[in-house]
C-alpha cells in the first residue's frame, strides 16, 4: 500500500484535491446520519477512459470519457438505499444522501440487512506504472493504429480490421460512517488487434492478444509496448486468412488443450460468477441468474480434479482485476476459492458473508459512482501446475488445442455452457498439426473442471483483463483472469458456424 | 414519492449545455446530451434489497478538425466548455486522409409525433413500486415461493445541437417490469416496458409468473432433438436482438457484409414475419430522433420474410448514397456507428393458446438465456431456455420441462414461422441506448434443442 498517491494533485479533473474530496464525501456521509442512517459508505470517483479504435473501413473512433460523481449507500432501520449524482451542481452529494434516505424509507418492512460494524480502514493505493498512458503523444498512438491497420490493408481477403488502444485512470475516494477513508488512484491500459478475412461465403476472424475488447492490464503504457501489437499482427492476419481456407473442426469427444485465453474466459463464466455470493444466494436472480454451487458448499462441494486451484487475488499487481479496497471498503485480500478441486471460500460482499456467517472477501464492486456495488470477480486466476505446453501436448497424444473465444454462452446456473474458439489445431501423438476452424465444445461445469488432467507450468501462465457486466440497471465490471494451458480429457465438440 | 431523483434536468440547461461545448468547436461539430435519471426497485427473497435512484449523464462533444473528428464526453454538464475545447484539441491531432468534413444534420428537422411523456409514469413512484413488490413477494411467500424482480420508472432526455444551427430535445418517461418466481426447480418470468405505466399489467405479470412457477415445480429432462416449439414473446425478441449483427446495419451494408450487402431481396423468413425499426411507433421506448438529431425513420428490415434495408447514420448514409434513417448510436466500450433501436415484429392474430393448439407433440418455451452469435454470415446463435417450459402433448400444455442448451439459425427459426401471436411483448436492448425489442409468440416447425 503507498504512502501518497501520485495522481491526486496532478492536474486532470475536478477531484485533484484529497482534502476537497474528503470534504464532499463526508459531508454526505454527515447528511445520511443525521437523516437516521444507521451505517453510510459515499464514493466519490472521477474517471477517464481514453479510446483510439481505428477500423479498415471507416471513420476512427478517438474519444476521451470522463465522469465524475458520487454514490452513496445508506443503511436506515435495516434497509437498503442508493442514490447517485452528478457532479453537476452545488449540493449534488447532499442530494444523493438525501435521496438514497428516500429510497430506503420508501421500501415496506422485510428482512432485515445483515450488518455489523468493523473497524475504520483507511489508506492509500495508486497502480504502480512507469509511463502514464495518457503522457504518451497523441501521435505515437495514431503511428501505432496506423501501422497495425497497413498491415490488414496489403491482404485483400481481409475485409475488416480492427486495432484499438484503451486507457482509463480514475481517483476513487470513499468515506464511511466507520471512519474510513480510501483514495485509489488506478490506472489501466491495453490494446486490441483484430483481422476478418473472407473467402468463398466463409468469414473468419483471428484476434490478439484476446478477442473480447482485447487485453488490458493495471498498469502503464509499459504493458501496451509489452503486448508486441507490431510483431503480433502480421501473423494475426496470416491466422485469418488460413482460417477460411482450413478444414472444419469434427464434432465428437476429445481430448482437448485449451490455451490460456479461452481458459480465463472458462474462468470467467463457470468459476467467477457462479462463486459470487450474491448469485448463490439468489439476489441476482431476477436478471443474471442464480448458481449451481450451493450455499452450504464450502469444503464439500467438489468443482473440479485435484488439478484445479483457482485463487482470487487482487492485490497482485498488475492486473485489470487489482485494486486495494473494494467499493465497500474492504482491503483487498488473497482467498483461495477453489482448492485441489474443492470449493473454499466465495466472491463476496460484507452483507452475504454475514448472511453465511463469514468474512468478506473484498469482492464487492462498482462501476464508477453511478451504481450500487455487487459481488464481482476481482482479480481470479487458475493456480499454475507444472510443465510447458509442448509437453502437455505429448503427454495429451492425441486430440486438439483451442484457444480463444469466438462465441460463448452459459446458463443462468454456470451449469451448461458451449464456447466456440477462434482456433483449433489438430494435435497427434503430441505434435502440433493443421489449422481447423469452426470449433465448439461444451460440458457441465463440474462434470468438465473434474476432466483437467494437468494444467501447465508458471511460465505458460498468461494474465487477461476483461469487462463484464452484471446488475440492474446494468453496470460493467472491470476485471481479470489468470490462466495456463490446461489438459481436459474426454470434453464434448460441437460445431460452431 | 422522491421527487427529487427523477427531475427534469430541462431543455433550457441541456441544449444551453451542448451550445456551451459547441462555442469551442471553432472547426464545427455536433454535441449531444443523454440524461436518464431512474428509480429502480430490485427485490429477492423477502425484501427489497437494492432501491436505487441512479443518474446517468453524458455530454459527447464531436469536434471536427481538418484531420478528422475527435469526441470528448463528460458527465459533469457544468464542464460542457471544457469537453467542447477538448475535443476540439483532439481532433487537430488527428491525420485521417479523408479532406470531406462529416456530415452534420439540418436544422429543419420535424418533431416526431409520437407522445413520449405520460404522466401516468411518474405516478409510478417509490412508494407504488415498493408496494407492488411487497405484493410479488407475499403472493410468493404464501406459497412457499421466492420471487425476484425490478420495477423502475425512468425519466430520459435527448438533447443535440450541431454548428449548423440544429437544436432539438426531447423528453421521455420509462415504465420497465420484470418480475421471477422461484418454486423448486421451477420458475416463471413475465417482463414488458414501455412509455405509458397505464399500458401495462404488473398485477397480471405477477399473477402469471407465480402460475408458471408453480405449474414447472417438478421439471423433466427434455431429451435432444427437433421439435416444433411455440415461442414466447422474450425469446422472440431475444433474436430481434440479433439483427443488427445479421447485418441490417449501415456499416455492415458500406463494408458488403451482412444480410443486407448479400441477400437483399432474398427470402430468408415466412411470407408472415415482418420486422421493422420503428421509433415512432408507440410500442416499446418510441423516440423522434438519434443523437445525430435526425428524424427516426421507419426502416423494413424483413418484409413478408423478405431481406429488405438496413438502418443508417449520417456517416454511412453519405457512403451509400441515402439519407440517414436516424440511427446513430456510441456507447462506452462500442464503436460509434448506426444500430436498431427500436426493434418491431409484426404481431399476428392468434392467441398464444391458438399457437398452442396447432401442435400434436412440441415444446413451448417462455425465454432464453445467454443467447450468442455464433457466425453472423450464417445466422447461426446458441442460448439456454430459461423459465418456464414445457412439453406440448395434443395442442395443450404437458409436462414442465428443465433448462435446455440450442443451437439455431435465426434466419432458420424464422423460415420455419406459421404463426404469429397477437399480443406484443418489448424488452430492453442490451447494450443500446433507449433499445428496445417488442415482439409477439411465434409457433416454429422444427426447432433443435440439444448440443450439437
Amino acid at each position: 500500500m503507498n504512502a501518497s498517491v501520485p495522481g491526486v494533485g496532478t492536474s486532470w479533473g475536478w477531484l485533484h484535491e484529497e482534502s476537497a474530496a474528503r470534504r464532499l464525501a463526508e459531508e454526505a456521509v454527515g447528511r445520511a446520519l443525521e437523516g437516521g442512517a444507521s451505517y453510510v459508505d459515499a464514493r466519490l470517483v472521477e474517471l477517464e477512459e481514453e479510446r483510439l479504435y481505428w477500423n479498415l473501413n471507416g471513420d476512427p473512433d478517438l474519444r476521451r470519457e470522463h465522469t465524475v460523481g458520487i454514490g452513496v449507500r445508506v443503511l436506515l432501520h435495516g434497509k437498503w438505499g442508493f442514490a447517485s449524482r452528478s457532479m453537476d451542481a452545488d449540493g449534488f452529494h447532499l442530494e444523493a444522501a438525501a435521496t438514497a434516505l428516500v429510497m430506503a424509507d420508501a421500501s415496506p418492512a422485510g428482512d432485515a440487512a445483515m450488518w455489523s460494524a468493523l473497524p475504520a480502514r483507511s489508506g492509500h493505493f495508486a497502480t504502480p506504472l512507469t509511463t502514464d498512458p495518457f503522457t504518451v503523444p497523441m501521435r505515437e498512438k495514431q503511428d501505432l493504429l496506423d501501422t497495425l491497420l497497413d498491415v490488414a490493408r496489403r491482404e485483400p481477403e481481409i475485409v475488416a480490421a480492427v486495432a484499438g488502444l484503451n486507457a482509463k485512470r480514475q481517483r476513487r475516494f470513499f468515506a464511511s460512517s466507520e471512519g474510513s477513508w480510501q483514495v485509489q488512484e488506478l490506472v489501466e491500459c491495453g490494446g486490441l488487434y483484430q483481422a476478418w478475412a473472407f473467402l468463398d461465403g466463409e468469414l473468419q476472424r483471428r484476434s490478439y492478444p484476446n478477442s473480447f475488447h482485447g487485453n488490458t492490464g493495471g498498469s502503464g503504457w509499459e504493458y501496451v509496448m509489452g503486448l508486441q501489437l507490431e510483431t503480433e499482427a502480421p501473423r494475426v492476419v496470416d491466422e485469418a486468412r488460413a482460417l477460411v481456407r482450413a478444414p472444419r473442426c469434427p464434432a465428437g469427444t476429445a481430448d482437448v488443450i485449451i490455451g490460456p485465453a479461452m481458459v480465463a474466459l472458462q474462468i470467467h463464466e463457470s468459476c467467477g460468477h457462479a462463486l459470487e455470493l450474491d448469485r448463490i444466494l439468489g439476489d441476482e436472480a431476477g436478471f443474471a441468474g442464480t448458481s449451481f454451487i450451493g450455499p452450504d458448499a464450502r469444503g464439500r462441494l467438489r468443482y473440479g480434479s485435484g488439478a484445479v486451484n483457482v485463487v482470487a487475488d487482487p492485490t497482485g499487481m498488475g492486473a485489470r482485476g487489482s485494486f486495494g479496497f473494494d467499493d465497500e471498503g474492504q482491503p483487498a485480500r488473497r482467498e483461495m476459492l477453489i482448492q485441489e478441486g474443492v470449493v473454499r471460500n466465495f466472491l463476496s460482499s460484507r452483507e452475504t458473508a454475514a448472511r453465511q456467517g463469514l468474512e468478506s472477501t473484498s469482492a464487492m464492486r462498482a462501476d464508477g459512482w453511478q451504481y450500487m456495488p455487487l459481488c464481482f470477480s476481482t482479480h481470479v486466476a487458475l493456480l499454475p501446475g507444472t510443465g510447458t505446453l509442448v509437453e502437455l501436448m505429448e503427454r495429451m497424444g492425441d486430440g486438439y488445442y483451442l484457444d480463444m473465444d469466438r462465441s460463448w454462452s452459459i446458463d443462468e446456473q454456470r451449469l451448461n455452457f458451449q464456447f466456440g474458439t477462434e482456433v483449433a489445431y489438430e494435435v497427434r501423438k503430441g505434435v502440433r498439426g493443421r489449422l481447423l476452424r469452426n470449433a465448439s465444445y461444451g460440458g457441465i461445469t463440474p462434470e468438465f473442471w473434474g476432466s483437467v488432467e494437468q494444467v501447465a507450468g508458471p511460465e505458460e501462465f498468461r494474465v487477461f483483463g476483461l469487462p463484464c457486466g452484471k446488475g440492474e440497471p446494468k453496470q460493467w465490471g472491470f476485471v481479470s483472469h489468470g490462466a495456463a494451458p490446461m489438459l481436459v480429457r474426454g470434453v464434448r465438440m460441437g460445431v460452431a458456424g | 414519492m422522491s421527487s427529487s431523483s427523477t427531475d427534469l434536468r430541462g431543455e433550457d440547461f441541456l441544449l444551453g449545455s451542448a451550445v456551451n461545448a459547441l462555442r469551442e468547436m471553432p472547426g464545427g461539430g455536433a454535441v449531444f446530451v443523454t440524461s436518464r435519471r431512474g428509480e429502480y426497485t430490485r427485490f429477492a427473497g423477502q425484501r427489497i434489497h437494492q432501491p436505487q435512484a441512479i443518474d446517468e449523464v453524458q455530454l459527447m462533444a464531436n469536434a471536427f478538425g481538418p484531420g478528422g473528428q475527435a469526441r470528448v464526453a463528460t458527465s459533469r454538464l457544468q464542464a460542457a466548455r471544457w469537453a467542447g475545447a477538448e475535443a476540439a484539441e483532439l481532433a487537430r491531432t488527428m491525420r485521417t486522409s479523408s479532406a470531406v468534413p462529416p456530415p452534420l444534420a439540418p436544422p429543419a428537422q420535424v418533431q416526431g409525433v409520437t407522445q413520449t411523456w405520460h404522466d401516468s409514469s411518474r405516478a409510478f413512484d417509490a412508494g407504488t413500486r415498493g408496494a407492488l413488490a411487497g405484493l410479488a413477494l407475499a403472493a410468493a411467500a404464501r406459497v412457499g415461493a421466492i420471487a425476484n424482480g425490478m420495477f423502475s420508472s425512468v425519466v430520459t432526455e435527448l438533447a443535440v445541437a450541431n454548428t449548423a444551427g440544429l437544436r432539438r430535445y426531447v423528453r421521455a418517461t420509462e415504465v420497465s417490469l420484470s418480475i421471477l418466481v422461484r418454486k423448486g426447480a421451477g420458475s416463471g418470468f413475465r417482463a414488458d416496458l414501455g412509455r405509458d405505466a397505464r399500458a401495462l399489467g404488473p398485477e397480471l405479470m405477477i399473477e402469471e409468473a407465480l402460475r408458471d412457477a408453480l405449474a414447472t415445480e417438478n421439471p423433466q429432462e427434455v431429451a435432444a432433438g427437433t421439435f416444433d416449439v411455440v415461442l414466447g414473446p422474450l425469446a422472440v425478441g431475444d433474436m430481434l436482438s440479433f439483427f443488427h449483427a445479421l447485418g441490417f446495419s449501415g456499416d455492415d451494408l458500406r463494408n458488403g457484409s451482412g444480410a443486407v450487402a448479400r441477400r437483399r431481396g432474398e427470402m430468408v423468413a415466412a411470407p408472415e414475419v415482418c420486422v421493422r425499426d420503428d421509433a415512432n411507433d408507440p410500442t416499446g421506448l418510441p423516440i423522434p430522433f438519434d443523437f445525430e438529431g435526425v428524424d427516426k425513420a421507419r426502416v423494413a428490415m424483413l418484409d413478408r420474410g423478405r431481406v429488405a434495408d438496413a438502418v443508417t447514420d449520417l456517416a454511412t448514409a453519405r457512403a451509400l448514397g441515402v439519407g440517414s434513417s436516424g440511427h446513430a448510436h456510441i456507447g462506452r466500450e462500442q464503436a460509434p456507428g448506426p444500430i436498431p433501436a427500436n426493434l418491431i415484429m409484426e404481431p399476428g392474430t392468434a392467441s398464444e393458446a391458438d399457437l398452442i393448439r396447432g401442435i400434436e407433440r412440441g415444446v413451448y418455451i417462455s425465454r432464453f438465456h445467454y443467447t450468442r452469435m455464433i457466425d453472423p454470415e450464417k445466422s447461426s446463435f446458441t442460448g439456454v431456455t430459461r423459465d418456464a417450459s414445457f412439453r406440448i402433448q395434443d395442442g395443450k400444455l404437458g409436462e414442465a420441462l428443465k433448462q435446455s442448451r440450442f443451437s439455431e439459425e435465426v434466419f432458420g427459426v424464422l423460415a420455419r414461422v406459421d404463426g404469429l401471436g397477437r399480443n406484443l411483448v418489448s424488452q430492453p436492448l442490451m447494450n443500446v441506448w433507449n433499445g428496445s425489442a417488442s415482439a409477439p409468440a411465434i409457433r416454429v416447425r422444427g426447432f433443435h434443442l440439444g448440443f450439437r
